[in-house]
């Protein structure tokens, strides 16, 4: 704008003066700024953008969407910045070519399936008098774990083995095959049901009484209260902190039911279902 | 996010993009510093050295109370200085103390940005200053350097190095160039000034002017200064009847002639003329009257705003303040008939009462013993030949009766003391004549076949009205006919002055003319390049009166078609480059198929072919694995920059591997 301003004051001198380099140099201010419109247009066209991704964050953390960005068109890049509406441009350009990874945080509310908003690509280069811009939409969504609740504020249903037990529906206990159960990784080889191995239903593991009586916790989505974000943050709260005291638990949902076992790869797996459980559909 | 933020915040404050902004502010200022007061270019270094101090070593930046009386104490001594701040002294003078101002509280990029546009603007200011063809020169390197220097301000990650912001930077004002050019031609030209223009007018330019007083000059000044230079388009006359009109002289007081205040209703001059008709171009330098040279009797002329005055002078309506080009068609020599009406016959004829009696007496003697006024003015020419009257740059000055002591006393003067005496003589004679002044002869140039119209050629003659048609009568030639005939410079070639000596010698003259006649072309085809000659270019390409209106949409719609060409060959350029690497890893590919019989099969990995020529040619092997592995991480692995494309590319020409010996053998 000021440039504007700028070149139509020079061509005013110039018109008065009838000076003629004033209007060379008007004019060809006027063509440098019209070519850096082009050049900060080729800044963006053709640059290729890879969204890789973010690890699960609790809900309230910063999503750490990971972005590759690659240039084989030869374009020096650099001045290119990314964000989301609302944040701060981060540089993620790559030189000419090259390629170049950016992490973007992006905030995040609640628990669930995000759907990443629209990325903006900008940049005010060369001239920093126009800035080119360009919206992506991304067809990514990232999930995002439940806040656990705070630490000590929920007390583990362990003590209570007995009544987790006893309100078990009768059913499933009576089934034939219910101290059955596929074979996870982890699972101690002494559990594993060879017999049933030998007749080729693959591995099984048993569930044995034994095993039963010091039954690991189960955390029930059932016997928390309040609306279904608070138990999951509950339930939340329960798992890491059985993780964290390497002990196994099991985690029942509302139809499905994850068994018993521990670390870290069922902690994950247990707040990724945490995530969207007690979701409508559409969210989950 | 705070790595980002850590970085931007570092480039806020790179010193490099400080310097990038300062020496735009130096370049923009140069050919300013010299021509404005020494305290601004004082100012300026103070205040760069206070900012190297203060990016280099910590020193404290002035404080806003500090800086704000610094500005208004800047601001006030411009205008103590120059008693004015508008105009092109003052302006560039005040343009240099902001940026000196704003160098003290340059920070981020609004502020380098700031200095930029002051540099910029500098740059234009300089170009008020001087146009000569030295200026284009400065306007390349200007826009250069401050062009780059923007590329710098403006980058908020990483600075390019100076030979790639340099680089960049010219290859933007290429891709400008055809967009400034169809500008350049085709955005309309409106004649100017719309607002007054205080130092043009009293740096003034000196010509031609509007009186002479022949007794109060005793030296002549004679300057090299170029007054204009004229192309003949068929036929050169000879250079004795090169006489160049500019202001006639038609009112004598006495001691001196001026030009006369004809009474409005006057008509303009209707010319009937039996001489020779030449077609020429001239260019005018500023000279800040209103008369445009022209050869005797002015018949055509390409000038709009030109018209034929009552002494058949041509003028302008506006004084010429820039350089003006315009051809036209004159009659040189024979004699002239036009209408002056019996007020125009009189006022040519007017003598103050009183003064030089010695020379009416002179005349009614003489005119007594003529048998008519052609033999009269004959014979006062012969006067002038035969009696000792000498030409002199340096006559003595004349008392109360000028022309008497001139005529009897003296007898010794240049062109005007002549032309003015032969015009008394006339008129106490009854013959109406007048003084007319303007340049005679020129400086012939072979290299552009153009002639120099310097101001040592100014001159002046008589015209009288003999058997009702003007003639011309000049009693310089009937003195010293070499002035008329080889041109001033044979009567200077004595006189003292190192120029013309210097210029006498072959090679320089030479060089000097050669210089002097890309000069001209520069003033003929760039600087003259106004609204009449717009005019005569689109009338010559078939556009019929062109008007700003449709002017401007023919700039426009030409603009646009820059723009369309300029997106096409930036698309081909990066479809080119796209695929650049991969060009050469096909290259690659071949001489390796040719080396081994075995081409790359499609969807073969650059890896398993690399694999497979190893195989075949162990000799070639480390090669073809290095070069492999190179391609596959520049083009997947993302590290390279354009060094590492770049010497990819020299390893892969420097590549060379022989044929097989089987293929050899079978050859």
């Amino acid at each position: 704008m000021a440039f504007a301003v700028l070149l139509v004051t020079m061509l005013a001198g110039a018109m008065n003066y009838n000076n003629n380099l004033g209007f060379a140099l008007g004019f060809v201010l006027a063509g440098l700024g019209i070519a850096g419109i082009y050049h900060a247009h080729g800044i963006l066209d053709g640059l290729q953008l890879h969204c890789l991704g973010a690890e699960p964050v609790f809900a309230g953390e910063l999503l750490r969407v990971r972005f590759l960005l690659r240039d084989e068109a030869g374009v020096d890049r650099r001045e290119l910045f990314l964000d989301w509406p609302g944040t701060a441009p981060v540089a993620a350009g790559p030189a000419a070519l090259a390629s170049r990874c950016v992490e973007l945080p992006l905030a995040t509310q609640r628990r669930g399936w995000q759907a990443l908003p629209a990325l903006r690509l900008q940049t005010r280069a060369p001239l920093g008098l126009v800035r080119a811009w360009s919206w992506v939409h991304i067809d990514s969504r990232q999930l995002v774990y439940p806040r656990p609740a705070p630490a000590g504020s929920v007390q583990p249903p362990a003590a209570a083995a007995a009544s987790s037990t006893g309100r078990r529906p009768q059913s499933r206990d009576g089934d034939s095959f219910a101290g059955l159960r596929p074979y996870r990784p982890g699972d101690t080889p002494r559990r594993i049901v060879w017999r049933r191995y030998l007749r080729g239903t693959g591995l099984v593991v048993g569930e044995d009484h034994d095993s039963e009586t010091q039954a690991p916790p189960c955390f029930d989505w059932d016997a928390m209260a309040g609306h279904s974000d608070a138990r999951a943050a509950r339930l939340a709260r329960l798992v890491i902190d059985a993780a964290a005291a390497g002990v196994h638990w099991r985690l029942r949902l509302p139809g499905s039911e994850l068994g018993s076992a521990g670390g870290q790869r069922h902690l994950h797996h247990c707040l990724a279902r945490l995530a969207v459980a007690g979701l409508p559909a559409d969210e989950a | 996010m705070a790595a980002a933020a850590s970085t931007r915040q570092s480039m806020e404050d790179s010193p490099q993009q400080l310097a990038w902004a300062a020496g735009a502010l130096l370049l923009g200022g140069l050919p300013h510093l010299l021509a404005v007061a020494p305290w601004i270019p004082l100012l300026l270094l103070g205040c760069g050295l206070w900012r190297i101090g203060a990016a280099r070593r910590g020193w404290p930046l002035p404080a806003l109370w500090i800086r704000i009386p610094l500005a208004v104490l800047g601001f006030l001594a411009v205008a103590i200085s120059y008693r004015s701040i508008s105009g092109i002294q003052a302006g560039s003078a005040l343009l240099l103390v902001m940026g000196a101002m704003k160098l003290l509280e340059t920070r981020g990029q609004r502020d380098r940005m700031v200095l930029i546009f002051i540099s910029l603007f500098l740059l234009f200011a300089a170009f008020l200053r001087e146009q000569a063809i030295g200026m284009l020169a400065w306007l390349v390197a200007g826009t250069l350097g401050i062009s780059a220097a923007l590329l710098q301000t403006a980058r908020q990650e990483s600075l390019l190095p100076m030979a790639g912001a340099l680089r960049l930077a010219a290859r933007l004002l290429v891709q400008a160039l055809p967009l400034a050019a169809v500008l350049f031609i085709l955005f309309p030209r409106l004649p100017g000034p719309f607002w007054s223009l205080p130092d043009k007018a009293s740096s003034g330019i000196s010509g031609l002017s509007e009186e002479i007083r022949p007794g109060d000059i005793s030296a002549l000044g004679l300057s090299d200064a170029i007054a204009f230079r004229a192309r003949f388009r068929d036929g050169t006359p000879p250079a004795g009847a090169l006489y160049w009109r500019g202001p006639v002289l038609e009112h004598f007081d006495g001691r001196g002639w001026s030009v006369r205040r004809p009474p409005a209703s006057t008509p303009p001059a209707a010319v009937e003329t039996d001489g020779v008709q030449y077609s020429y171009e001239l260019v005018l330098e500023p000279q800040g009257g209103r008369w445009l040279l022209a050869l005797e009797t002015p018949l055509q002329w390409s000038a709009p705003r030109a018209g034929l005055g009552p002494a058949m002078e041509l003028l302008n309506t506006e004084p010429i303040h820039d350089r003006f080009s315009y051809r036209a068609r004159s009659a040189i020599g024979g004699s002239v008939r036009s209408a002056i009406g019996a007020e125009g016959l009189a006022a040519n004829l007017q003598l103050p009462a009183g003064r030089n009696p010695r020379t009416l007496e002179l005349a009614t003697r003489l005119r007594a013993a003529a048998t008519d006024d052609r033999d009269y003015l004959q014979r006062l020419l012969q006067l002038f030949h035969e009696q000792p009257f000498r030409y002199s740059l340096k006559p003595p000055l004349l008392g109360a009766q000028p022309v008497d002591e001139f005529l009897f006393d003296t007898r010794s003067g240049f062109c005007e003391h002549y032309a003015s005496a032969l015009a008394v003589l006339a008129r106490a004679a009854g013959i109406p004549a007048r003084v007319v002044a303007g340049y005679q002869g020129g400086e012939h140039n072979p290299i552009g076949d153009y002639w120099i119209i310097r101001q040592a050629h100014a001159h002046a003659w008589v015209e009288a009205w003999v058997d009702g048609a003007w003639r011309r009568i000049d009693p310089t030639a009937a003195v010293a006919p070499e002035r008329i005939e080889r041109g001033i410079g044979e009567i200077l070639a004595g006189a003292p002055g190192g120029m013309r000596l210097w210029r006498s010698s072959r090679v320089v003259g030479g060089v000097v003319l050669s210089w002097d006649a890309v000069n001209a072309a520069w003033d003929r085809w760039v600087l003259a390049f106004g609204p009449e000659a717009q005019e005569r270019l689109l009338l010559g390409l078939g556009f019929r009166m062109p008007r700003p209106l449709q002017l401007a949409l023919l700039a426009g719609a030409a603009a646009s078609l820059c723009l369309v060409l300029l997106a096409w060959l930036g698309g081909r350029r990066r479809q080119g480059a796209r695929d650049r690497l991969r060009q050469r890893y096909d290259g690659l590919c071949r001489r390796l198929a040719a080396a081994t019989g075995r081409p790359r099969r499609p969807g073969e990995t650059p890896s398993a072919y690399a694999s497979v020529v190893a195989g075949l040619r162990p000799d070639l092997a480390a090669e073809t694995l290095a070069l492999t592995t190179l391609y596959l991480q520049l083009r997947y692995g993302g590290s390279g920059d354009t060094r590492d494309t770049a010497a990819f590319s020299r390893r892969l020409r420097r590549f060379r591997p022989a044929r097989a010996p089987a293929a050899r053998g079978r050859r």
